[in-house]
């Protein structure tokens, strides 16, 4: 006979699926250490709720108090922003578990669907969302009372807009993310997208200190436009109503709902399809053409031996391939212009930021920056490779060699970028002073062994397979994340450190003596954790392999 | 007069915690056999090729291929076989001619050595069509295929993988098949496992059966040699293997049909010797 199907049954199992894979998870010494850090950075963000959350309560108590109800379009914006935004920069921060895996079971579309939303609500940004506009909900109803129904009606709705948004974003993401090119353009227009936010800041400091009619026209527009948006046709609907403009604020209400339908509507297009179990597999779509190969000959690195430079030649290839990662890799470039138009408009006010007060420190400073946004790769050194790291421990090549190889990668990026900062700092500043670049270059000689001797530990020791072609869903170990921030922390406390020194004395040549003497300490020590790669990973190979070649 | 084996373990045991999934399997496999290791789903037969190649680390018992201490030597090892091992270690974001130059370069090949290995070999597996098109966009079959390639480009004495025919069509399954059999025409020693008996049956020489026995049972006790505990390996030839191998037999080892080729080396990545 055929067993019932009871949707309540299916979901409470579902439920406790998750809670038995959270404590399963903590068997193992690593999970209970990952617990650890989770919580850390739990608790931080705990802090930024509820701070986010007092913040919300009295900026609505003010403005409803004060009758300009329309006004919590300026909390619920930030809120929006931060419930849409949020989970695609900090996947490492975010759980989102796969709820493809469950098609297998015989789920009806309604649960499926169910269960998406409820993944989705149980993200921190969700979570923090909710807390941000229960703080609204709490501010409105302390100031206007007879408001809560309403506002409760508006908010809920609001909520759930941002709910099934995100889903929707991540579901259409997904879709164009699951095939290799399209993933790729993706992640070049993802990280287009971020850094023409980067660039608002500076921008606006640039041009709002002169009036400019213009602009005036301009902020008009955008504040007839938010209003129709949904934060702010919610903050409408509350306004509206707190004059007792019903119907208007009945008629902002519908909107929003119907906003929230017609984007319920793009959800369900997608749900519908993984439902049905559509095949996204890349190699299928790809036409089969024979096209001509020639004899391709391997990358030679003299001095280096064959092992080392085919590994070097791998990870090149790796990431040539991967335009997220490449794209990441010359933010230092970015950021240099972006805090150039930014020193520029403060300029005019004689106020300009640090690197325009200090502008030796421009060149160091953006040299670090190249070396932290590394720590990707040099902390995750096989997240890449997955299950291909089984072929580096069959093969007849000393681990270390391996790491060498990849940390000569690494450090090719380093100089490269550093190059081009050298470029950059002197094109948007001037040429850095000699005894600065010298120094800088110290510097580099201290950190960057130091950042490898603790990259390849980690690397090892907690490592989280990864693919180099999407953005913003890496998976990182939260124990990784401490732990490098920590690092580098330390890494630029020295630094400023030594140059502090170096300003006191008036002589920037003690910052290359000090740096040089540092480095003399961190090199050595790279050359042992190298030294003991071997039989590290043979140590460790069970827990490396299991981590990168789980499917 | 015996000949010295390619493969041999003594009290080879493997726990995992409390777990004990390989315990204390001797087991000697001579040179040019295709050998192989069948048991069912869970019986320690990945386990089993995982310590052979040094991918796992067992808890105790010794190893040596073709002479050599695996645990003492284990590059020297590594230098004389090759391995496809479960999850195949391919690197997706190669394409398969760069991953088998790349291959062939960490077996110690030169680079235009290994270029133009990758290439035969790569012909010889039809995969030479699309030479743009990523690891990761390859077919199941097309992996498995490129995996084996990457495990012979450096023309090994020792051919280790595990559940080779898993997943592939029997357009794929024939190509390897063929390279697997002109290998041991040549002399290479090929160890191979599978939870299908019917493949064993018609590719290898000698095979051997692991399995689970409940506790120290009686089964261990009648095949003392074999098994000490709560496994047991019955080894025989293939041909006689269904007749001769009912449950709690031990079988000597024989040597297989195809004589040992001690001669000379394997080379793969010929195309006219794979034909």
């Amino acid at each position: 006979m055929t067993p019932t199907l009871h949707r309540r049954a299916q979901l409470s199992a579902i439920a406790e699926l998750r809670w038995r894979m959270f404590v399963n998870g903590l068997r193992s010494k690593r999970g209970k250490m990952e617990l650890v850090s989770r919580i850390i950075v739990t608790a931080a963000f705990s802090l930024g709720g509820l701070g986010g959350f007092a913040a919300a309560t009295v900026s609505a108590w003010y403005f409803v108090s004060q009758g300009k109800a329309e006004f919590l379009a300026v909390v619920l914006w930030p809120i929006f922003f931060f419930w849409q935004v949020f989970p695609v920069m900090a996947t490492a921060f975010t759980n989102n578990p796969d709820s493809g895996e469950l098609l297998r079971f015989p789920l009806n579309y309604s649960s499926y669907f169910l269960i998406r939303l409820a993944y989705g609500f149980f993200d921190p940004a969700s979570a923090l969302g909710c807390v941000g506009v229960f703080g609204v909900l709490l501010g409105t109803t302390v100031a206007r009372p007879a408001l809560f129904p309403w506002a409760l009606l508006v908010l809920l709705t609001f909520a759930i807009f941002n709910l099934v948004l995100m889903q929707t974003v991540f579901a259409w993401l997904e879709r164009w993310l699951a095939q290799r090119r399209t993933r790729e353009i993706m992640g070049v227009l993802f990280i287009l997208f971020m850094l023409s936010f980067q660039l608002i800041g500076p921008m606006m400091e640039r041009f709002d200190k002169k009036p400019r009619p213009e602009l005036s026209r301009a902020a008009e527009i955008v504040t007839q436009l938010q209003a129709v948006l949904p934060p702010g046709l919610a903050a409408s609907a509350i306004a509206q109503t707190s004059h007792a403009q019903f119907v208007s604020g009945l008629g902002s209400l519908l909107f929003l709902a119907a906003v929230t339908t017609a984007i319920g509507f793009l959800l369900n297009l997608r749900l519908r399809a993984q439902f049905r179990g559509e095949n996204l597999s890349e190699a299928a779509a790809r036409p089969t053409v024979a096209q001509a190969q020639g004899l391709q000959v391997g990358w030679n690195l003299s001095g280096f031996s064959q092992p080392v430079a085919a590994v070097f030649e791998k990870e090149v290839r790796y990431l040539a391939r991967s335009g997220p990662m490449l794209l990441t890799l010359i933010m230092p470039v970015f950021m240099l212009l972006v805090f150039r138009l930014g020193g520029k408009g403060n300029a005019l006010q004689h106020q300009p930021n640090f690197f325009g007060r200090v502008p030796d420190m421009v060149f160091p400073g953006a040299a670090a920056y190249a070396l932290l946004v590394l720590t990707n790769l040099v902390f995750n050194s096989f997240g890449g490779d997955a299950a291909g790291v089984q072929f580096f421990f069959a093969s007849p090549v000393h681990f270390r060699q391996i790491m060498l190889g990849k940390n000569l990668t690494h450090a090719s990026i380093l100089l490269a970028n550093t190059a081009l900062a050298w470029i950059a700092v002197s094109y948007f500043y001037g040429t850095p002073q000699l005894a600065v670049s010298i120094a800088t270059v110290a510097g580099l000689l201290f950190a960057t062994p130091l950042n490898f001797a603790a990259g390849n530990l980690l690397s090892i020791y907690s490592p989280k397979k990864r693919d180099f072609a999407t953005f913003g869903r890496q998976n990182v170990s939260q124990m990784t994340v401490l732990a490098s921030l920590g690092l580098q922390i330390v890494i630029v406390a020295i630094g400023v450190g030594v140059f502090a020194i170096a300003h006191l004395y008036q002589n920037l040549w003690i910052a290359s003596v000090i740096f040089l003497g540092l480095a003399a300490i961190s090199n050595p020590v790279y050359v042992i954790v190298l030294r003991r790669m071997d039989s590290i990973a043979l140590q460790r190979r069970e827990t490396l392999l299991a981590e990168l070649c789980r499917a | 007069m015996d000949l010295a084996p390619t493969i041999s373990t003594q009290g080879l045991s493997r726990r995992f915690g409390e777990l004990v999934a390989v315990d204390g399997v001797n087991l000697r496999v001579a040179p040019g056999q295709f050998f192989g290791f069948l048991g069912p789903n869970g019986a320690g037969k990945s386990t089993t090729i995982k310590m052979l190649t040094g991918l796992l680390a067992p808890s105790s018992g010794k190893i040596e291929i073709l002479g050599i201490d695996l645990n003492a030597h284990p590059v020297e090892v590594k230098r004389q076989i090759g391995v496809v091992p479960e999850g195949m270690a391919l690197f997706g974001r190669l394409t398969g001619a760069e991953f088998l130059s790349f291959a062939g370069r960490m077996y110690g090949l030169d680079r235009t050595t290994a270029a133009k290995r990758a290439a035969e070999l790569l012909d010889f597996m039809q995969l030479a069509d699309q030479p743009k098109k990523l690891v990761t966009d390859y077919s199941h079959g097309m992996q498995k295929k490129l995996a084996l390639a990457a495990a012979v480009i450096h023309g090994p004495k020792v051919l280790f993988l595990d559940e080779p025919f898993e997943g592939v069509d029997a357009i794929a399954a024939g190509t390897l098949k063929s390279m697997l059999q002109g290998m041991i025409a040549r002399g290479a020693t090929i160890f191979l496992t599978s939870h299908v008996l019917e493949i064993v049956e018609r590719l290898c020489s000698h095979v051997a059966i692991i399995h689970q026995t409940p506790g120290r049972s009686g089964l261990a006790r009648r095949a003392p040699r074999r098994s000490r505990s709560r496994h047991s390996l019955r080894i025989g030839r293939r041909r006689s293997f269904r007749r001769e191998a009912h449950p709690g037999t031990t079988v000597p080892a024989h040597r297989g049909r195809h004589a040992p080729h001690r001669s000379g080396t394997f080379v793969a990545g010929m195309k006219a010797k794979f034909a």
